[in-house]
């Protein structure tokens, strides 16, 4: 690691460590804004199944904590002071860095075993990348916020890395531990796999492999492993709650049937606050299958960019998942800088980045004008939220748009910078 | 009428009243009243006792509590000698298995500052709307909600009143402040569950009333029962009707029979009583009739008036007060001993009382004067002006109790209970119960109590026990329950945080912006330990009075009921947008610009066809 990566990692920890200590109820005001708390990542709602945990009442027979249970396992054997729960989540961030910073450098995002970019010089050194992930303000309100998103995108981001160093039983298991965690990033297992077989087909040479090696073979690995590990964290969990299977509609049927109508920066809770009560159920199912169809869509058709389904499945999962949040939205922006030379392939920056800016700083106030000055109602946010899912939207579809053009301009000579249509 | 005397027949005679509601009244009150000539007491048996009284207390700002107290014995036996018994609520409570019940509809508030502790410490009382708890003799859990249900549904159709909405999120089953009684036998009492609901919103009024006073045998046409009239009684600045029915043993446990006791206490404003005798219409008492205190300097010549209390004691009496005098007796009351039936005024002897004819003083004990109603004809009492006025002191209640909200905006708030103990020697301890409805979310991690005036929260000086049930989101209401201990002469701040839910569209009432009723927070004030620093155990301790703090409104935020339709279609667009758009460039083949074909080809070919032929012909020419 250079001097620039340790000294970027350096002025993210300080800067986290400051907001921290010099403002002290900064954490409680983040803490308690919607668009960074949501009913399946506040940290006080975190604090209040603590509660009922250590005092032996079941958090899951109540409606107010629906998190994992082995969050409760781990902080309760956390100190409770603040300033070490404060440390734990710059140590979350900080992994994230040091995840990200590999996959920088692996240059995996320019070169990959089937497709290699002509603009591999335009990519971002891994210090900048590392410097967009931590002073992204997305993703220090999400730190000083606490939500425990945080550790999900820690462990998502580990994953990707370990299928890049070449080791996919370590990467499995820490998608295994963030679906644990917060349920959707199931759907990266496919795009994660063909990322970890892509590098070890690439990186090893034949004689290394076994020689019955096959996708098949490896992604039937994968996915037991998967499955094992997801079984085991469950059967823990089971273990941890007393030995009751309650907490799995506490937790995962909560993201899946959204008791919960509390606003988030999502297009849910307003959408199932107004539906008619018959259509509830039906509208339930369309939006998670809605979910469900991009993933094999976007892996067969970017089977050369495995990596790019992975970001492109976590931009679309933050849009659309029942409870997002920024904390999502700070995990796919920030995985963008990998892919710093496509940007200039993208059609709307302007407009994305003015839709993007005049949601953040309109949110706050409209959400303010409808519960707390009562001048306006609850369309003034829900407006906001259509715009912010708009805009992330456009950037999810430009640089779908810009790295399939990238990838139709390495397949033939001559197609650089000229205006292309798509029939 | 000479064949009733035989008392076989009279019982079905008046079974036949008790169940036909639809009968004129008229001829009811006057079938009830020519009967009494020929029921005499000694033909009644002992275990079917009836007995009613009133009594009357002054209090201050010139204010009258009027306590009603009807009690019934009935059988318990599963027989149809009901006698009087209301055979209504008889069936209701053998349906539903109920062997215990309580009832209680209030309006108004209790202001303990000046009233002192509440009549009957309390027990008869309940919280702002419809209460109701229940002791069900059940196998287990789910078939006591069954009964439950059964018996909400049952009472809500006999008292006109909206029980049946007393539903799982409304129901809690207290475990430290109720407790039965009754006598109930130890195989019953292991099998009995408590339910509790209550309606905080529900407005108690005259139709809740009529099936009220139709319980009692003498339906408020004889008897001090008489005086119940809907427009007084819902007139009062508090007002409580309350039914308790329990069975009752000797020391034995032998000769049970069941119990029932319907009160009706309120608190008169006699002023506001009297006004409406003088003029119906509320007009400003002219500028001379004002009572004002010339001693204020700030108070000009002009119109200004700062007005006097308590400068004397108002004249009354029962006809101006409840709008007519009392009407016989109940003929199937006890009528000789300490149980007889009776009026009793609160009031010293200094203070002359005059009364109508044929009524006759007895002095039961020291601080009452009570009066035996003569038999027929009307009965009046009538209190003149008393300058300087003669107050009794009242009694302060164990325990002040004040609940409010803390916070602002839709989305969050807090709790804060100020509980101040005046007792000058002894703490007092009590059991705090609150029922949250599941759309108001506590923090159950951020219940502190703390002394007033110190920053610093002391949960383990003050709270003994907490028994805490988290509300499941439509399922069930939360269930907190907290044992406490008010040092003497102080006050104790009880707080906690709570979240505000966004409901559903369909969820909110008509009248979303009113807000939403939270139920009174109950508080079983327990009985004190004996000796000082002694060893007493938490447990087992008995309630000997309740009080109740006001119900509280909650305001949620609201979604926009007007636009379903437009919220279904703004966000489908943007699903629609998004999947269309990221497939549409999955799904599509890039080609260079400049390699597609020109638009319109062939029309260009056929334009040029058309010049040919044109061309040609001019040719041609």
């Amino acid at each position: 690691m250079d001097k620039r990566c340790i000294s970027v990692i350096l002025g993210g920890m300080l800067l986290r460590l400051l907001l921290f200590t010099a403002f002290p109820s900064l954490p409680t005001l983040l803490g308690n804004r919607v668009e960074i708390s949501t009913p399946v990542t506040s940290f006080k709602r975190l604090q209040e199944g603590l509660f009922l945990y250590t005092h032996g009442v079941s958090p899951y027979d109540g409606g107010v904590y629906h998190q994992a249970p082995l969050l409760l396992a781990f902080f309760s054997m956390m100190p409770s002071s603040a300033m070490a729960t404060n440390l734990i989540y710059i140590i979350a961030d900080i992994q994230s860095t040091l995840a990200l910073i590999d996959i920088a450098r692996s240059g995996w995002s320019t070169k990959s075993r089937l497709h290699e970019s002509k603009r591999k010089e335009m990519a971002w050194p891994a210090w900048g990348v590392a410097a967009a992930f931590l002073f992204n303000p997305f993703t220090i309100a999400a730190c000083i916020g606490r939500p425990t998103v945080v550790f999900t995108n820690t462990v998502i981001l580990t994953a990707i890395a370990k299928a890049i160093q070449g080791r996919p039983t370590p990467a499995t298991l820490a998608l295994a531990l963030s679906s644990y965690l917060s349920l959707y990033p199931c759907l990266l297992l496919a795009p994660l796999v063909l990322l970890s077989y892509d590098f070890l087909l690439h990186c090893h040479s034949t004689t290394l492999l076994p020689t019955n090696f096959s996708l098949s073979k490896f992604a039937t690995t994968q996915v037991t492993i998967y499955f094992t590990a997801v079984a085991c964290l469950l059967g823990l969990s089971y273990l941890i709650t007393g030995n009751s299977w309650e907490f799995l509609a506490s937790t995962y049927g909560v993201h899946l049937f959204l008791p919960d109508l509390t606003p988030n920066v999502g297009l849910w809770w307003y959408f199932f606050i107004e539906m008619f009560d018959p259509f509830r159920e039906f509208f339930l199912c369309v939006f998670q299958l809605h979910l469900l169809i991009y993933a094999p869509g976007l892996t067969i058709r970017l089977r050369k960019q495995p990596l790019f389904v992975c970001i492109t499945m976590l931009g679309i999962l933050s849009i659309f998942k029942s409870y997002p949040s920024i904390g999502d939205t700070a995990l796919y922006l920030s995985l963008l800088p990998l892919y710093r030379h496509i940007i200039p392939l993208m059609r709307y920056s302007f407009v994305v980045t003015s839709a993007i800016l005049y949601a953040t700083l309109l949110g706050p106030a409209f959400y303010h004008l409808w519960i707390y000055a009562g001048s306006g109602n609850a369309n003034f946010f829900y407006a906001i939220t259509l715009v912010w899912s708009l805009s992330v939207t456009l950037v999810v579809a430009d640089a779908l748009f810009a790295v399939l053009r990238e990838e139709w301009e390495v397949e033939g000579n001559g197609r650089e910078g000229k205006p292309v249509v798509q029939i | 009428m000479h064949l009733l005397s035989s008392l076989p027949k009279l019982r079905l005679f008046l079974t036949i009243i008790t169940l036909s509601i639809c009968l004129p009244l008229a001829s009811t009150s006057s079938s009830v009243s020519s009967a009494s000539s020929t029921a005499t007491p000694s033909q009644a048996p002992s275990e079917h006792d009836y007995n009613e009284h009133l009594t009357l207390r002054p209090l201050p700002g010139n204010s009258l509590l009027a306590s009603f107290n009807f009690k019934s014995n009935g059988s318990l036996d599963h027989g149809d000698h009901m006698l009087l018994f209301p055979r209504s609520l008889k069936q209701v409570l053998t349906a539903s298995w109920a062997r215990e019940l309580h009832v209680k509809f209030t309006l108004g508030r209790w202001n303990a500052e000046e009233y002192g502790v509440q009549p009957n410490s309390g027990r008869t009382a309940g919280g702002t709307g419809v209460e109701v708890w229940a002791w069900v003799e059940a196998g287990d859990e789910e078939e006591a909600f069954a009964r439950w249900t059964t018996l909400t549904n049952a009472l809500s159709g006999l008292f006109c009143a909206s029980l049946n909405f007393i539903d799982a999120t409304r129901t809690i089953r207290p475990v430290l402040s109720f407790q039965p009684t009754g006598h109930h036998s130890d195989a019953t009492l292991s099998r009995l569950h408590l339910l509790h609901g209550s309606l905080p919103r529900e407005p108690v009024c005259t139709e809740n009333l009529t099936p009220f006073l139709k319980l009692l045998p003498c339906k408020a046409k004889v008897g001090i029962s008489t005086l119940l009239d809907g427009h007084k009684l819902f007139d009062a600045n508090w007002q409580s009707m309350s039914i308790d029915v329990r069975p009752v043993c000797d020391d034995n446990g032998e000769n049970c029979k069941l119990e029932m006791e319907q009160a009706v206490d309120m608190v008169v404003d006699i002023e506001r009583s009297l006004r409406r005798r003088d003029s119906p219409i509320p007009k400003p008492r002219p500028h001379d009739q004002l009572l004002c205190d010339e001693t204020k300097p700030y108070l000009t010549e002009d119109a200004s008036c700062f007005p006097l209390d308590n400068l004397f004691d108002l004249g009354w009496s029962l006809s101006e007060i409840f709008g007519r005098p009392i009407t016989g007796t109940c003929p199937f009351g006890v009528k000789e001993g300490v149980e007889a039936l009776r009026v009793c005024l609160e009031v010293p002897d200094s203070r002359p009382v005059f009364l109508s004819v044929g009524s006759q003083e007895r002095k039961f004990d020291p601080q009452n004067r009570c009066f035996l109603l003569p038999g027929e004809g009307y009965f009046d009492m009538i209190l003149p002006k008393q300058r300087p006025p003669t107050l009794s002191p009242s009694t302060p209640p164990a325990l002040f109790a004040e609940r409010s909200f803390t916070g602002y905006g839709q989305e969050r708030g807090g709790v804060q209970t100020i509980l101040r103990n005046p007792s000058l020697t002894h703490s007092v301890d009590f059991v705090y119960l609150e029922s949250l409805p599941w759309f108001m979310k506590p923090y159950l991690h951020t219940l502190s109590a703390r002394l007033s005036g110190s920053p610093q929260a002391n949960n383990e000086a003050f709270i003994k026990e907490t028994y805490y049930r988290p509300a499941l989101d439509r399922k069930r209401g939360t269930h907190l329950e907290i044992r406490m201990s008010v040092p003497r002469n102080s006050t104790v701040l009880l707080t906690y945080d709570f979240e505000k839910a966004v409901l559903r569209y369909t969820e909110y009432p008509p009248d979303a912006n009113r807000g939403f009723d939270i139920a009174p927070a109950i508080i079983g004030i327990l009985e004190s330990q004996g000796v000082v620093g002694g060893v007493g155990g938490g447990e087992g301790r008995k309630v000997v009075s309740y009080l109740r703090t006001t119900s509280l409104l909650l305001y949620l935020p609201t979604p926009d009921f007007s636009m379903p339709y437009n919220v279904i279609i703004l966000t489908s667009t943007v699903i629609a947008l998004a999947f269309g758009t990221v497939f549409n460039i999955l799904v599509r083949k890039f080609v260079l610009k400049s390699e597609v074909p020109k638009l319109g080809g062939r029309v260009s070919g056929l334009v040029g066809k058309v010049k040919n032929l044109l061309l040609k012909k001019r040719g041609k020419e």
